[in-house]
Formats: C-alpha cells, structure tokens, sequence
C-alpha cells in the first residue's frame, strides 16, 4: 500500500442539525458549476406491513404528483425548464430523492423538496392514477423481463424467513390495489417527516446561503414522532435452501446464490466486500480467470454485499452476500455452485498472493476516485454514510478501512461463506411451468 | 416574508466555457487532443475510430463488435491475463466498444500510471492476435448473450426498428446474427482491425492530471509514433430506403406487454434539421415533461414510460418514439402515439415549452461534463463526426435559440407518422387484432 493511498483528496463536510431534527450535510465544491440537491428519509420496503407489499415505492411515485404550491407536472417541469434532472429510488431501507442542477438553480431545488415535505397533495386520482404507472412499471421491469420476476418476487423469499425481510419491493397488484389514501396520508406523516430525513447538498454553492435558504424552507416543518424501527431479525439457519425455478421468458440459465452478510462495519464487512473484488471484480478477478476462461462455464455474472437490490453502501444486516452468474448450459447449476464455492474455498484455505492483493486495493483506490467526480454521487454518498452510519466523513475515511483488510481477515470472510449449511441457491432455467411461489 | 408559493427567482442558467483543449496531430495523421482536469488523480483516454458496424460486410454482422472485444485478449507481446492484470495494477478500466459509427478504445488509470495506460492502449490497438482459443470462447459466449439478448422485448424490437428504416443500408445490421457468430474467424478479425485501425483513421483524446505538455507528447509520440499510416477505409454508400407506413409485431409469446416503437429515417447527424429536431424531440419525449411522458403515462395511464429519441448517426439517422404498454390498450397507445408525432409536424410548439427544452438540454449538456468520461466522451464522438470543437461551446446557445417554425419545419420531415413505420413486440394472441384495425400487418416469429 502507498503511504498517500489513505487520503485520496479531502472532501469538505459541514453537518448539522435543524432544531425540527432534520440533518443536514453541506459540502461545497466550485469547479463545475452545478450543484446537487439529495434527500434520503429512514423508511424502505422492509418497513412495510403485511397486505401492503409495494407500498414506500407506490409512497415513491405520490411523491411526484405535486404538493400545496407546485401542483401537479410541475416538479418534473421546474426541474427541466431550469436545466436540471431528477429522479427518485426506493431501496430496502430508505427512500432517496435528487435534483442536479445548474449551480445557481440551488434554490428551486430546495423549495420543490421542502413543499413536498410539509404538504404533500395526497388524493384519490393521483393514487388511482400513480397505482397504474406502479403496476405498468412492473410489468415492464419484472413481468415482461426473463429472470427479473424471479429475483425480485422469489430470491428474498428464498434467502430470508422474517416476513419484513422476504417479501417482495415492488409487491403484488392485490397489495397495490388495496392502498388507501388513508395508507398514504399515514405513512407520509409518521415517515416523510423532518427528524427521519438526511438532505446533502454537493456542488457549486456557498455555504452561507445554503444555510440559509435551508432553515427557510424546511425550518417550519414540524416533527413527528418516530415509529418503532421494524424487527428485522432472521432466525438462525440449520440447512442450505436450493429451488429450481423455471422462466418461460429466459433462454439462457442462470443461478443465484447467497451467503449471509456480515454486519454492516464489522471487520468482515470489509473483507467481503474486498472478497468480492477478488473473485468478480475486472477481468483479471478469479471468476474471470477460472470459470469464464478457464472452466468455460459462466458466461456473465455479478456479485455485491447487498446484491440485488444494494452494495457496501448501503449494505444494512440481515443482508446476503450474494450473486447471479449466467452459464453456458453445457453446465448443470450443480456444478456452477460447486465451482463457485471451490473459488471461495480456495481463498479460505490458500490465502491471496501479495500480489493480488495489491491489484484489488489499488483497484478500490481507483473506484473511490471514481465515485467522488460528480456532486450528484458525492451527495449520494454523503446523505447514505449520514442516514446509516451517521458518520458522513466516511467519505473521508471509509477508504483506508478497505485498503486495511489482510489476507487473514478475507480468509475468514471466505470460510464464513463457505459454510453449505449458510447456502441459498436459486436455479433459474429456461421453461414454460413456473414453479407456484 | 418568506413567499411559499411561487417558486423562488434564479437568475438565467450560467454560461458554459469549455475547458482549453490543446490539438496537434502525429506526423502519421493521428489528432491528438489534450485536456488539463487536475481535480483528481486520474487520466482518461479514448482511441476512436471511425467506421464501427456500418463496415462489417453483409454476411458478418457483429465483426465490428467483436473485434473491439478481442483486441485486449492477447498481443503479439501480451496475453489476455497479462492484460487483464496490468489494467488491474495501474487502478483502470480498459474495454474496446463498438456503434454504427464508430470502434472505440476507452481506458483509464490513477494519473501516476499514465505511462503504463499509453503502453497497453497501443499494444491493443496496434498488435492484437485474436489467438484461436480467445476467438472460440467469444463465439460460444456471444451465442449465448445473443440467446439472452433475445429474451428481451426491447431488444427484439430495436432490432426489428433498425431494419424496418434502414435497411439494406449496413445501420439495419447493428447486432449480429447466430450465422454471422459462426462465420467469425482470425482472418476476418485481423482483416477488420487492419482496414480500421490506422492512425490517420483515429482520433486520439487524453485528458486528467497530466504530466507536462512536451512530456505529456513525447510518451504519446514513443508509443503512437512508429504507427504506419494506412488507406482509411470508405463508408459504404449513403443509400437508404424512402420511408414507407409498414406495420410490423414481433411474435413473442407470454408477453404480458406491447412494446412499441413507431418512427422512420431521420436526419445525418451534420444536418441543419440537427437542432431543431432535437429540440422538438425533447418537447415530444424528451424527458418527464414531455408530452408523451404526460400524455401516455401521467394522463392515460398506458404506460410507465412513453419517450422519443433520434439516433443521430452520420450518413443518416432516424427518428421514434417509444413506449410499452399493456396488452389491452395497444392500439388506443399507438394511435395516441401517431396523434402527438402528427401535432409536432403541423403545428407551432409552444414558447414556454421551447424554453424548457431549450434549457433543459443546455443544463444536462453541461451537467455530463461533471466527469472526464463525459468530457472524453464528447470530445471525441464531436471529432469522430468531424465537427469543429467550437460546436461542443456553442451548443447550449444553439438548443436555446430554435425558434417554433424551425422545429415545425424539421418535425415535418423527420417526425410526421405518414410513413413511419410501426414495430410491435408482443403476443400476438394478445394484440394482433388491434394491430389489424391500423392496417395490414406482417407477422414475424420472435428468433
């Protein structure tokens, strides 16, 4: 490791609080002149109840439908007549919003956000209308799509046993179908509230003005008492879990298959996720080598701490380790497990060459550069290390925790991977009678 | 007194200035453009050149692509692994991709690996092999992607498009075929790569925190400067067909949704229609204030997206709109579809939504050149089209100066539905009576 590899550059940071709760991260930047406006609130789809599966990204779409001052369309129209972008993602465990904008734009930003938090417009067309763009997205990132159904409808079910973990993000149309607007006035109050929301601002601004267009628009925006956190606990597991799923739109088979997460910081964090860089990362990673090349037997694959739906980032426990491989069907998805796994136990047993080591490190200093370019991915991170970590200076310093990880360490990361009875595999095979989920 | 509810004033959208771009060019016609972005300690490069699938002869659709994926999988003096390990240790990135247009080498390293960046960009570029083993498992590989490819609805369906408007022109074969993999062999591969890859057919863009300028040309010259000159190879002839009305639906059964696009031939990318067809396209469907995104999705509920694109190329182009629908209202869709393409072309946009799009376009113009892959990347698709730099710094004045009549004069001739053609993906069980009430329609079996 180089002795400067620790301290790339240093990102400005100013955290702070409103008195109604709401954190704030400032980090100005004066190179390009745009600027980035990013909120995240505390609440994804594991907070969801049962009967209402689907319902933070329904929760989502409302949020476009306009507020007291912008009336419908016009959120979409202010950002683009000003130069800007937008959009909005619903994950697991929080709900992120952002606009990037020309730098002197700032302000447009902050009001369209601040009047959709304090007043929402909630009414009965714009559910009815916003459940069918819902149920028009699924069909068309899941239902028409091979292997998609699959992965968001079976693999949680598949890896996790507590409810609020396994069941499905982007839900069923029986559950989007019974929303009330009385669902989404309720959530919107307990969950869109102030006190469970990080706003980072990254780009081409002073600090003075952010500080103070920030404490008009949003200062006024009561608090609202915090709902329990959902039990997300996963029973222990006592046997692997393996289910063939057949796919009438996939042509090629593919498998996933995941191992239970570390927690999120712990030193195993770190060492999975530099495993991971180590068997999928580039073409001179190990999967590359050994089972494209050398094996012939998978075709494309990806990998992540938190795969599908998440990455170290935004990693939170129960998480999986975990991964879906394209294979050439000369191949029975017995055997690409067993590769896989002997990969992994190779690290476990053999360790990783110096050499290889210091591949993955300077490949992680390379991507962090990466990630730190635009103010739209520095908001990002900001906002996520702040609402998950409340520590956004891991912008800073979450660097050197990776470049840390040894040999040791990222062996027993593999042998935690390597227990079979951990294993869930979800074999994904072209056919025409999909197993009932 | 703080005034909620009108959106604040800002003041008009700052002005754009493009960072210095130095150009020289090798004694052996290579351009060279360098740019200073000291901001982080990374290099960006990109090798472009010109002529990517329009060259691959009838017979071998996909030899441009595959070309470019080979190049980093053996040299005369590296192996694949070699290669693959030494981008690793310099901390970069580097892959060969190929368009309609143009084969383009894009590769990055931390700043203090430049010189081991250069020295691996130009074995690639200069000395691939195709060694036979690498050549095999590309071919099995990408008969399996395609495989996988196909599964998809949208990729059926562009597929289809690009044949639907341009063919016999070589636009209508941008991806290859399970026959056209199988023909694949070194001799085609190495044939490509001497036909295509010379200096003087290249374009050669450097930027990131780079050494001094005189030491920054010496390490390009030492690598690139041996590099013989070649004939540069011709496009084929600018031919295509008259637009015609044909309606086209794709087969795929169990399709829960109607994927449509709806378009024809469009515009060279040099055209004077250029601007004002990208303005009227982004009013149209542009982004999520456009018409079709608030007509098709917000108002009518058909869809989760309705948007529109031109794909400006650069012996021609083509215009669609795009959409995918629930089974049950495919027709209502395209008729919906036909009636906003038919409004654009007859009458006037709007004041208020020229400035949006106008803005729009300028904003996000200046927001992708954030990173030095965005500026790389415009630096050289603006050479490879053989347009002056100047352009990349007028261009947020040109998209805010089109005036109404122009984008009804450009919609007239590349955006009204008269002869557009429509392609539908879908199960024809599901659809194909809606289809029938538009017109006669040819029915294909999804490959």
């Amino acid at each position: 490791m180089t002795a400067a590899a620790g301290a790339l550059l240093q990102i400005p940071i100013e955290k702070y609080a409103l008195p109604n709760g709401m954190r704030v991260i400032l980090s100005p930047d004066h190179s390009v002149p745009v600027v980035t406006v990013y909120i995240a609130y505390g609440v994804g789809a594991r907070a969801e109840e049962r009967g209402r599966t689907g319902f933070a990204h329904l929760f989502e779409h409302m949020m476009f439908q306009g507020s007291a001052n912008a009336p419908k369309g016009m959120h979409f129209q202010l950002v683009e007549s000003n130069g800007g972008s937008l959009n909005g993602s619903t994950h697991p465990d929080y709900t992120d919003y952002f606009e990037v904008l020309p730098s002197n734009k700032l302000a447009v930003g902050l009001w369209l956000e601040s009047d959709r938090m304090r007043a929402l417009a909630i009414n009965a067309e714009n559910l009815a209308n916003q459940k069918e763009a819902v149920k028009q997205e699924r069909r068309l990132s899941f239902d028409n799509q091979p292997y998609a159904t699959a992965i968001v409808d079976r693999w949680p079910e598949l890896a996790f046993s507590n409810w609020q973990n396994s069941h499905s993000l982007i839900g069923s149309f029986a559950d989007l179908e019974a929303a009330s607007v009385e669902d989404v006035a309720r959530f919107f109050l307990t969950h869109y509230a102030p006190n469970n929301a990080v706003l980072a601002l990254s780009g081409d601004f002073r600090a003075e003005e952010a500080r103070r267009l920030v404490e008009e628009w949003f200062g006024g925006i009561p608090p609202q008492p915090r709902p329990p956190a959902p039990d997300l606990t996963e029973p222990p597991r006592q046997e692997p879990r393996w289910e063939l799923y057949r796919d009438p739109l996939a042509r090629v088979p593919a498998i996933v298959i995941g191992y239970p997460g570390p927690a999120r910081r712990s030193p195993g964090f770190y060492a999975t996720a530099v495993l991971d860089i180590l068997l999928t990362g580039g073409d001179s990673s190990r999967f590359h080598l050994h089972l494209l090349k050398g094996r012939q037997s998978v075709i494309q694959y990806e990998a992540n701490l938190g795969w599908p739906f998440a990455g170290p980032v935004d990693y939170r426990e129960p998480g999986q380790y975990a991964m879906m491989l394209l294979y050439n069907p000369a191949f029975t998805g017995e055997q690409i497990t067993a590769q896989v796994e002997a990969e992994i136990a190779r690290i476990r047993d053999e360790g990783v060459p110096e050499a290889e080591l210091e591949r993955a490190r300077t490949y992680l200093r390379s991507a962090r550069l990466h990630r730190l370019e635009s103010s739209h991915s520095r908001a990002m991170l900001l906002g996520k290390y702040e609402l998950l970590d409340q520590r956004p200076e891991l912008i800073n310093t979450e660097l050197s925790e990776y470049l840390e990880a040894g040999a040791a360490e990222i062996q027993a990361a593999a042998a935690e991977c390597c227990d079979p009875a951990q294993r869930t595999v979800l074999n994904i095979v072209p056919g025409n009678n999909a197993l009932p989920t | 007194m703080l005034d909620r509810t009108k959106p604040p004033e800002t003041p008009d959208l700052p002005p754009f200035k493009l960072p210095p771009v130095f150009e020289t060019r090798l004694a052996n016609g290579l351009p060279v453009l360098l740019v200073e972005d000291r901001r982080f300690p990374l290099v960006t490069a990109r090798l472009g050149f010109e002529g990517g699938s329009k060259l691959d002869p009838a017979n071998l659709a996909g030899l441009a692509e595959s070309t470019g994926a080979l190049l980093t999988e053996g040299t005369a003096r590296r192996s694949a692994r070699e290669i693959a390990e030494e981008v690793a240790a310099i901390g970069g990135a580097l892959r060969a991709g190929s368009g309609p247009d143009a084969l383009l080498l894009s590769g990055n390293a931390l700043a203090e690996n430049l010189p081991r960046l250069l020295e691996l960009m130009a074995d690639v570029a200069r000395n691939a092999t195709f060694p036979e083993d690498e050549v095999a498992l590309r071919k099995q590989n990408r008969q399996q992607e395609l495989l996988a490819q196909r599964s998809e609805a949208a990729f059926l369906a562009e597929e289809k498009f690009a044949q639907a408007v341009y063919s016999p022109h070589p636009y209508s074969r941008q991806e290859p075929t399970p026959e056209s993999i199988d023909r694949l062999d070194r001799a085609a591969l190495a044939g490509f790569r001497d036909r295509c890859l010379v200096p003087n057919n290249a374009v050669l863009v450097l930027l990131g925190a780079l050494p001094p300028r005189d030491r920054t040309l010496e390490m390009i010259e030492a690598r690139f400067g041996d590099w013989a000159r070649a004939e540069a190879p011709a496009a084929p002839p600018a031919e295509f067909p008259v637009p015609r009305r044909t309606i086209t639906l794709v087969h795929r059964p169990g399709s829960v949704e109607a994927d449509i696009r709806i378009g024809r031939l469009g515009i060279p990318r040099a055209h004077p229609d250029y601007f004002p067809l990208l303005v009227g396209n982004t009013i149209l469907g542009g982004g999520a204030s456009s018409r079709l995104f608030t007509n098709i999705r917000e108002k009518q509920g058909f869809a989760y997206d309705a948007h529109s694109t031109i794909q400006p190329l650069k012996d021609s182009g083509s215009f669609a709109v795009i959409t995918e629908v629930r089974n049950e209202v495919a027709r209502p869709a395209i008729e919906a579809l036909l009636g906003e393409m038919q409004r654009m072309a007859e009458t006037d946009v709007a004041a208020a939504e020229l400035a949006t799009a106008g803005n729009y376009l300028s904003g996000v113009f200046v927001i992708r050149l954030e990173t030095q892959d965005g500026l790389a990347g415009q630096l050289v698709a603006t050479r490879l089209l053989g347009l002056p730099l100047e352009y990349l710094e007028s261009y947020c004045a040109r998209v805010r100066s089109v005036s109404p009549q122009a984008v009804r004069a450009a919609a007239g001739r590349s955006i009204h539905p008269e002869r557009a053609a429509i392609v539908v993906v879908g199960d024809a069980g599901q659809i194909l009576g809606q289809l029938e009430a538009l017109g006669a329609v040819s029915v294909e079996e999804a490959q």
